[in-house]
């Protein structure tokens, strides 16, 4: 089965982890895009990204049928 | 000589070259020289090796750093055949995993590896260490430096903005090499002092920042000078101390400032230790802002209270780098580091 494996990255971040995803043959991993950036955000933006972040990966948890 | 690289027929002039490798993002935007397989052939005859050799995977996309791939960005970037030997020294040593040439590729910090040059070859083939040395003028330097750079951009993938994430870039990533001044250097020279005989060419690759100006014209002893070194190397928005353990520094001391300490009995050992001890900011400077509350310290460092405490920006002196560069006058350069990447040499062998 292997570990259960998937990346994070902030939109800004998107296209280069794609490329790396494709470089290193790993293409069908999943990835989780929230809003850029990270660093220097209140409270409430980080609190934004994790929802963001959770609904995602729910949705790669549990696919709509 | 057999070459594998796709050949690409263009009009002859140098405006459609440029415009044609400027419009495939095959160049760092300023003019080139066509390598042709003439050129390239010329400049694989300086290292006398199989054009296909694989050196290993280039970040940030993993593409095959062969020798023929190598001589087309230096044909590219202006370099003569016996300057290849150092661009090849020089990649075997950003391909060593203690580089992290990933990290320097990709990151949002405004690094470039810094290529130094020790040895007799770095004045067989004209490399400068002296007034100026940082640029422009001088072609080994100039060409060597630029063929790093396309390397990094044409077989690593690092294009701005999309696989380099540098913030901001630097004027750094155009160019960004120099030889030592030996002979202005009191002190061993870095290569003799990494462990390499005196005889050896060596290079050494550093990722860092552009270098940050040191200027101390009235200091007649070494304490004023490297107090005003380590002032400038301790500053709130460098990224060196935030992950201490990765954390290096690169002293390009001027030659006069070199011997103005080493006149004070000070040996390169002293430098450091000095450095090491004064280059400090107080914690509560730290609380200001930079990368406070993410920061990677060791636990002893995350349990000081006293906001009068003065805490390092590296781990221990010997993670300080002190060369001795440049020409006439009081000036100096510091050169923080990438933080995640470590500073990596290799001799320069092939070389025919």
């Amino acid at each position: 089965m292997g570990t259960p494996s998937g990346l994070i990255a902030t939109a800004a971040f998107q296209a280069l982890a794609v490329s790396e995803l494709q470089a290193l043959g790993v293409s069908g991993l999943p990835l989780l895009v929230v809003d850029h950036p990270l660093g220097g955000e209140k409270p409430e933006g980080v609190l934004r990204r994790a929802h963001q972040a959770a609904e995602q990966l729910a949705g790669l948890i549990f696919p709509a049928r | 000589m057999k070459l594998s690289s796709e050949l690409l027929e263009l009009p002859d002039s140098p405006e459609a070259v440029l415009a044609a490798f400027c419009d495939r993002q095959w160049c760092d935007g300023l003019p080139i020289v066509p390598p042709t397989p003439e050129r390239v052939e010329a400049t694989l005859g300086a290292v006398d090796a199989d054009p296909g050799e694989l050196l290993g995977l280039m970040p940030p996309l993993w593409r095959e750093a062969t020798l023929e791939k190598l001589a087309i960005n230096a044909v590219m970037a202006g370099c003569l055949p016996e300057h290849f030997p150092v661009v090849v020294a020089a990649v075997e040593a950003m391909l060593d995993p203690a580089f992290n040439l990933y990290g320097v590729q990709a990151t949002t910090h405004p690094v470039a590896p810094l290529l130094i040059v020790n040895g007799s070859y770095a004045k067989a083939i004209g490399m400068h260490a002296g007034a100026g040395c940082f640029g422009p003028g001088f072609r080994a330097n100039a060409t060597i430096g630029r063929a790093i750079r396309l390397i990094l951009l044409n077989v690593g993938g690092a294009w701005p903005g999309r696989h380099d994430m540098a913030t901001q870039g630097s004027p750094a990533k155009f160019s960004y090499a120099i030889a030592e001044n030996e002979a202005g250097n009191p002190w061993q020279p870095l290569h003799v002092e990494l462990g390499y005989d005196r005889e050896a060419s060596v290079v050494t690759v550093f990722g860092g920042e552009g270098p940050h100006n040191v200027n101390d014209h009235v200091s007649t002893h070494a304490s004023g000078i490297l107090h005003t070194v380590a002032d400038t190397a301790a500053t709130l928005g460098s990224n060196v101390k935030w992950y201490l353990a990765q954390s290096q520094l690169l002293v390009v001391l001027g030659p006069e400032h070199a011997a103005t300490i080493a006149a004070d009995g000070f040996s390169k050992a002293d430098v450091k230790a000095f450095l090491f001890e004064q280059a400090r900011l107080p914690l509560r400077t730290l609380r200001l802002g930079g990368m406070w509350g993410i920061q990677d310290w060791p636990p002893w460092m995350l349990g000081i209270t006293d906001p009068e405490a003065r805490l390092p920006i590296v781990r221990a002196p010997e993670e300080i780098f002190v060369i001795v560069a440049g020409g006439a006058g009081k000036h100096s350069a510091v050169v923080p580091n990438s933080t995640f990447s470590r500073a990596v040499s290799r001799p320069i062998t092939r070389i025919r």
